[in-house]
């Protein structure tokens, strides 16, 4: 974890021309050294302060000092001496790594990112320039954190947040700059859909569609806008000029079936989920959809998709959903034992639903 | 075909409007059909309208504090309370809320704004306000009104009716002279609590109607909750209140019925009851019953024939959608679509989820085919409350009629692509695939009861519906050129209304009852459309077990069949 390094091992050898500590601050750093081991941060603190008094000079008194109160997460008052340690020392390396960390956690990310450079603390790093708006920046340095500890979730769950800023700050660049290009409505088109805001969604897109009818994707963005309404013979008709565009594009194949399938069109649909299937095997909603498609007129080509469901998901709730249907197809051919068994998955996975 | 066979005359007669012109023989088909059973593509043409002398207002008085009943009510019967041959119209009201409610709880029923109200039909197709000589008016200041159900439950020829309420239910006797008592406390069937729909049916084929009552939630004015934001404060789910059982009263046959809730098996399941429907499911001749529940399995009670009934939904395979997902159900239909003789459950609910057809395979079991069945592309985005499915173009195929509109009175502010007020539903069947009809208006409305019957008398299904702070809509059936027959059954060993016969002509079969949709109770005559076809045999088989055969029967009537006395 990153708060864990907080609590490294301390240098306390002198840095570089400075001053010689006098006996008197020694034996109070190591009263001070005492009382930390007995984790007594209260008596470590004055010990150190006392230090820091009798040799203003010494970087390491003051180095001391803001250590001890990063152990008592005091990161306010942390920072004076860690300030002073620099002062004194200006490439103590543990002082820019605690003062990096102290200013970070009060907030001051702009101030926080030279220290954490200095010390290659990539993972703190990403997370201040984050914070100070540099997103771009900020995946590079927490990408590099993760090769060193790839299962970090704080850097995992700061990576994504950092993508969705960069990918917001791009957004707004081009909303901005280039408002009136098909990339601009789509933008535009995408904000208003995740607000819900359709009938704006659908203005946006059309308007992208003008300017750019050959750009892929639009149609397919715009068949969802209509979908989410229900729209589904509008929504066909788009998804079906977006295949036609892209004929190697599997989701367009599958957002096509979908369409059909929803109007009850189970021929055709169970074709372009068929086509969307090879040329994206094991999507697991596309053999979902497929084996409702084909549950009434091919029944054991139903029952493939959906044991392939199965096989795929193991236990997920659409898992759970090819149970059921399975019940259903095994219950209309009067396989009353096989369809109780298929209801049993079904309820062991989603027992709560099930069971009102 | 050859339509050769005489009527036995003592058993059929006539009763539509034409009557007077018709004469006897004109029933009796004697030559060869001309057409074949290939449906007419004709689609109904539906005027929407107001009825003359019709002024009523549901009045369901919402508020801030989004108390839930205020979303809920709306009930409406179409029934022929005085024999007449006219259909009538009961509407059930809601009450006055107040903002916020004070207690001692009062709906201020007893004024006159606030009545549920009877309308009766004159010969000339308009219609009279009779509700306080019936004396049907004032519905109790404690009763908040949700829905209705008619039946004859005393078998003495005469549509008796039970209105249910958020409070306490009341069962009006018919007395035969234009007017109702109030037999409830006699009867026992006050109930309690939030009772939504409810029918009548007779589960124990014992010639006498039982009553079926489902329940929304453990709910009060002092349990309610406001869910959503102060910006904009919403309705609860259904799942922030416990669930509750539903309700079954065994009919005594002496004017009393008991709750045979807990012996029965009924009250073993809690769930959040809205719709409930009858039909006879698997053919063991015995009536079962759907209910439509909001956001939990939804429940079918198959009946054992001994008096207690076992919860089948999830095993037979109508309980979830299609994906195993819950859906909120609201409205139910129970009736055979694609003509292969086996009734079938259409089961409206709220967005996001297709209204999901359970169709029935035979040996107990359903499939779910919301998609298959076309209801994928009408639905999705809509919400779904009273509904029928009832041949409106006359083709032979059972279509579907939906009253919609959202819950949520300002869901607009959570979701711009939902709507509170929605115009209905008409989805015609193609062969057993449904596709967007015209309904007549697309003026949306809050849209919650919907009754179905020929209120003209002219062959032609027509539609009344209700929505929230609003009049009523009438869709009235102006028809084509395709045949139809309708029938009133009148049984003699089996219940008077005949509710649970299986009525068959060629492949299409309907199960008697005035139940189903969402708290609404539909015109009980049995309507066929028979296409091009002009003469047919109509076969029965009545909840006594007795199997009749009416044979060459002219189309463009209607008749009325008599159980016969012996098998």
């Amino acid at each position: 974890m990153i708060v864990s390094a907080l609590w490294i091992c301390l240098l306390l050898q002198p840095q570089g021309g400075e001053a010689a500590v006098p006996p008197d601050a020694l034996a109070q750093l190591q009263a001070g050294i005492d009382a930390e081991k007995h984790r007594d941060l209260d008596t470590a603190i004055t010990a150190y302060r006392q230090a820091t008094e009798l040799a203003p000079g010494s970087g390491i008194a003051f180095l001391r000092l803001g250590n001890a109160f990063m152990s008592k997460r005091d990161y306010a008052q942390a920072i004076p001496p860690l300030k002073r340690a620099l002062e004194l020392s200006p490439s103590s390396v543990p002082a820019h790594q605690l003062l990096g960390f102290a200013l970070l956690a009060q907030g001051y990310a702009a101030e926080a990112i030279p220290h954490l450079d200095f010390v290659h603390e990539y993972g703190a790093l990403g997370i201040a320039q984050l914070q100070n708006g540099q997103a771009a920046e900020a995946i590079e340095n927490l990408q590099k954190a993760l090769v060193k500890n790839p299962s970090d979730p704080d850097l995992l769950y700061y990576l994504s947040r950092a993508g969705t800023a960069l990918s917001s700050q791009s957004l707004d660049k081009l909303l901005s700059t280039f408002p009136n290009t098909a990339r601009g409505h789509q933008a535009a088109a995408q904000n208003y859909f995740v607000l819900k805001m359709y009938p704006q969604a659908k203005k946006e897109y059309e308007q992208a569609l003008a300017l750019r009818g050959d750009l892929p994707g639009l149609r397919l963005e715009l068949g969802q806008v209509y979908a989410t309404g229900f729209e589904w013979d509008k929504a066909e008709e788009l998804f079906r000029a977006e295949a036609k565009l892209q004929p190697g594009n599997a989701e367009a194949a599958y957002r096509l079936g979908d369409a059909l399938l929803q109007q009850g069109k189970m021929k055709e649909a169970a074709a372009e989920l068929k086509r969307s299937d090879s040329l994206h095997e094991d999507m697991s909603e596309t053999l979902y959809a497929l084996g409702r498609a084909e549950a009434s007129s091919a029944p054991e080509d139903a029952e493939r998709a959906f044991q392939r469901v199965i096989e795929l998901e193991k236990g997920s709730p659409l898992a759970g959903q090819a149970y059921f249907a399975l019940a259903g197809i095994h219950r209309k051919q009067g396989k009353t034992e096989q369809a109780a068994k298929e209801m049993e998955e079904y309820r062991r996975i989603q027992p709560l639903r099930a069971r009102p | 075909m050859r339509c050769r066979t005489p009527l036995s005359m003592q058993r059929i007669r006539l009763l539509s409007a034409r009557m007077a012109t018709a004469s006897v023989l004109s029933l009796v088909c004697t030559f060869t059909l001309l057409g074949q059973e290939v449906p007419p593509k004709s689609e109904p043409v539906f005027q929407v309208t107001p009825l003359h002398g019709v002024d009523f207002t549901l009045r369901n008085s919402p508020t801030s504090r989004k108390y839930l009943i205020e979303t809920m009510s709306g009930g409406v019967a179409l029934l022929d309370y005085n024999n007449d041959g006219l259909l009538d119209i009961f509407l059930v009201n809601a009450g006055r809320m107040r903002d916020p409610m004070i207690n001692p709880f009062r709906f201020d029923r007893h004024e006159p704004a606030y009545w549920n109200r009877l309308y009766r039909q004159n010969k000339d197709g308009s219609f009279a306000d009779v509700t306080e000589q019936a004396g049907l008016g004032n519905a109790g200041d404690t009763n908040y009104g949700m829905g209705v159900a008619v039946g004859d439950y005393d078998n003495d020829g005469y549509p008796d009716i039970y209105v249910t309420n958020f409070g306490k239910n009341i069962l009006y006797h018919n007395n035969g002279d234009g007017t109702f008592t109030d037999v409830t406390a006699k009867a026992g069937v006050a109930a309690g609590g939030w009772s939504v729909s409810a029918g009548f049916f007779d589960y124990d084929n014992d010639g006498k109607l039982d009553l079926f009552v489902t329940r929304y939630l453990d709910w009060s004015i002092e349990k309610s909750k406001t869910c959503g934001n102060e910006q904009a404060p919403m309705y609860c789910p259904p799942g922030e209140f416990p669930a509750v059982a539903n309700i079954l009263y065994h009919n005594r046959g002496d004017g009393t019925f008991e709750d045979v809730s807990v012996p029965s098996g009924i009250a073993a399941k809690k769930g959040h009851g809205l719709g409930v429907a009858f039909a006879d499911y698997d053919g063991d001749g015995y009536t079962d019953i759907f209910v439509a529940n909001d956001v939990t399995n939804q429940f079918l009670f198959h009946n054992n024939g001994n008096g207690t009934f076992t919860e089948t939904a999830l095993d037979a395979g109508a309980a979830l959608t299609n994906d195993g997902k819950m859906l909120s159900g609201m409205g139910v239909a129970f009736q055979d679509y694609d003509n292969d003789g086996l009734p079938d459950v259409l089961v409206t609910q709220l967005p996001h989820q297709p209204y999901v057809v359970y169709h029935n395979e035979g040996h107990g079991a359903f499939s779910a085919q919301e998609l298959e069945s076309g209801f994928g592309a009408l639905s999705g985005k809509v919400s779904g409350w009273g509904v029928g499915l009832e041949d409106f173009d006359n083709d032979g195929w059972k279509d579907a009629f939906v009253a919609q509109g959202h819950v949520f009175d300002n869901v607009e502010s959570y979701d711009s692509s939902l709507s509170y007020r929605e115009p209905p539903l008409l989805a015609m069947n193609r062969n057993g695939h449904f596709e967007r009809g015209d309904a007549g208006s697309n003026v949306p409305v809050a849209g919650r009861g919907a009754a179905f019957g020929d209120l003209n008398n002219d062959g032609w299904i027509d539609v009344v519906t209700t929505s929230l702070g609003d009049h009523p809509q009438f869709y009235l059936n102006r028809g084509g050129k395709a045949h139809w027959l309708t029938i009133t059954l009148h049984g003699t060993k089996s219940n008077r209304d005949g509710f649970g016969a299986r009525v068959q002509i060629g492949k299409q079969v309907r199960f008697a009852t005035a139940a189903g949709s969402y708290l609404s109770s539909n015109d009980k005559r049995l309507h066929f459309g028979l296409g091009s076809v002009e003469c047919v045999t109509v076969e029965i088989r009545w909840p006594s077990g007795i199997h009749q055969t009416v044979k060459g029967v002219k189309a463009d009537q209607f008749i009325v069949v008599q159980e016969s006395a012996q098998p």
